[in-house]
């Protein structure tokens, strides 16, 4: 079991998502970094779909109450486990009684702590995920609190420590300003309803973060983009990644905690190769739009997973070569 | 039966873990010649030529692949000369694929030099770190 003794702002329990539950109008939910949420339970030889928790906002501490594996992924914070540091992206063993303390991120936006075994909340719908909307699922449907006690099925079995590359190393994308987040999007069904000049402002413009931005959505600032002639739909599905225009002309990225239905004219979508670059995308930061065809889309999508069966490969080779001597 | 990339890497293991350098096999049809690069070792060997009242201790990496002295996210190094460190301390990284294995010190003490030089390849056994360890 793991005890949380001091959070700041909504941590919660999530696995990688309640994805068959949409036609009822139940979001998907889990990580927002779902990268870092998978590197970190291929470490642990956890199924990828272990719970984990998600940690946006410094200080952040909890206790061991017994030996057990962990991984810290995600966001590049500062953290300890018993006084010593951990390194980003890496994989430790705590003792019982030891305490972790995360406290401070210098970049991105979440840290994810995955456990041996993961973190044994009951399935609901199918998911582990907190789903904050419908107070369900997770630790209570709620972001945790001090105090709360969490139940892991962790075996106590010590593993080594060992680090990954972080994802945002393996996949840089080329040219990236590193003052910006360059996402890469395929145009969505009202794009036509925008004029040449309006579409090109969209692209060309960097879009701040707002701090009206969590993961229901995020909410950017930018020059008003609006439609030639007003648009009203009637509500209609959209997924995680969606970029919605109000009539304010700012846009909306939908992001895991969204609702399934919406109404306003649809610009473009989030690739999911990208989906996780936004997750990590802090506020007051920049993001710019780059149009990208279906089949790079896809090729993203597989330079994705081929990071991750890199990743699930090398680990395999280095628990037997250790195994052996 | 072929050979397998998974071979190939544990006889490349146990050629580096033996300290033989060459071998050659020959399996229905197939051969094969492994030859381990010992360049890394032979260069820092001269470093290692120490007098004999040296008490130091040396922080080897225990696996194959290439030395980081800091991880990409870092500006420092993880141990800088004159640095105090404890026992089990990180002191470089070894990185394989996408993975980074941890090169730790085997003793508490002051980092005397740090002898592998970031980005070679180092093998099972190359010395990184030489520490003056606490007396």
């Amino acid at each position: 079991m793991i005890e949380i003794l001091s959070v700041t702002g909504p941590a919660s329990v999530q696995d990688l998502g309640r994805l068959d539950q949409y036609r009822f109008g139940v979001g998907t939910s889990g990580a927002m970094d779902d990268v870092a949420l998978r590197a970190g339970n291929i470490l642990l030889g956890n199924d990828e779909n272990a719970a984990g928790l998600e940690i946006p906002m410094m200080p952040f501490k909890l206790r061991f109450d017994r030996d057990m594996a962990f991984a810290l992924t995600g966001a590049d914070v500062d953290a300890e486990i018993a006084g010593r540091v951990i390194p980003p992206w890496w994989r430790s063993h705590a003792g019982a009684g030891d305490i972790l303390t995360i406290k401070a991120m210098a970049r991105g936006a979440r840290s994810y702590l995955a456990f041996s075994g993961g973190i044994d909340v009951p399935m609901v719908l199918g998911s582990r995920s907190t789903q904050f909307r419908g107070e369900f699922g997770g630790w209570h449907g709620r972001p945790l609190q001090p105090g709360d006690v969490l139940p892991c099925t962790a075996s106590t079995a010590t593993i080594g420590e060992l680090g990954v590359e972080p994802a945002e190393v393996t996949l840089a994308r080329p040219n990236a300003d590193p003052d910006e987040t360059l996402v890469r999007v395929v145009v969505a069904g009202e794009y036509d309803g925008f004029d040449a000049a309006t579409q090109e402002l969209f692209w060309s413009s960097s879009w701040k973060i707002t701090p009206q931005s969590n993961r229901y959505g995020y909410r950017l600032q930018g020059p008003a983009v609006k439609p030639s002639m007003p648009i009203e739909k009637r509500s209609h599905g959209i997924v995680p990644g969606v970029i919605q225009i109000p009539p304010n002309g700012q846009p909306i990225i939908q992001m895991r905690d969204a609702q399934t239905s919406g109404g306003y004219p649809k610009i473009a979508a989030v690739i999911r190769a990208d989906l996780w670059r936004v997750g990590q995308a802090r506020l007051g930061r920049m993001l710019r739009f780059e149009q990208t065809a279906y089949a790079d889309a896809l090729a993203a999508e597989a330079e994705m997973s081929a990071y991750l069966d890199r990743l699930r490969a090398n680990v395999g080779l280095v628990e037997e070569t250790r195994t052996c001597r | 039966m072929p050979i397998e990339l998974t071979d190939i890497a544990r006889l490349a293991q146990i050629l580096e873990r033996s300290g033989v350098d060459t071998i050659e096999i020959e399996v229905s049809g197939q051969s094969l010649k492994l030859v381990v690069n010992t360049g890394p070792r032979m260069a820092a060997s001269p470093t290692l030529a120490a007098p004999a009242t040296d008490h130091s201790v040396i922080a080897k990496a225990d696996v194959a692949g290439h030395f980081l002295a800091a991880h990409p996210w870092r500006d420092k190094p993880f141990v800088a000369r004159g640095q105090r460190i404890e026992a089990g301390a990180i002191v470089g990284l070894v990185k394989i694929g996408v993975l980074y294995a941890p090169i730790v010190a085997p003793a508490a003490g002051t980092v005397d030099a740090v002898i592998a030089e970031t980005g070679t390849m180092v093998g099972y056994g190359t010395p990184i770190v030489r520490i003056r360890p606490l007396s």
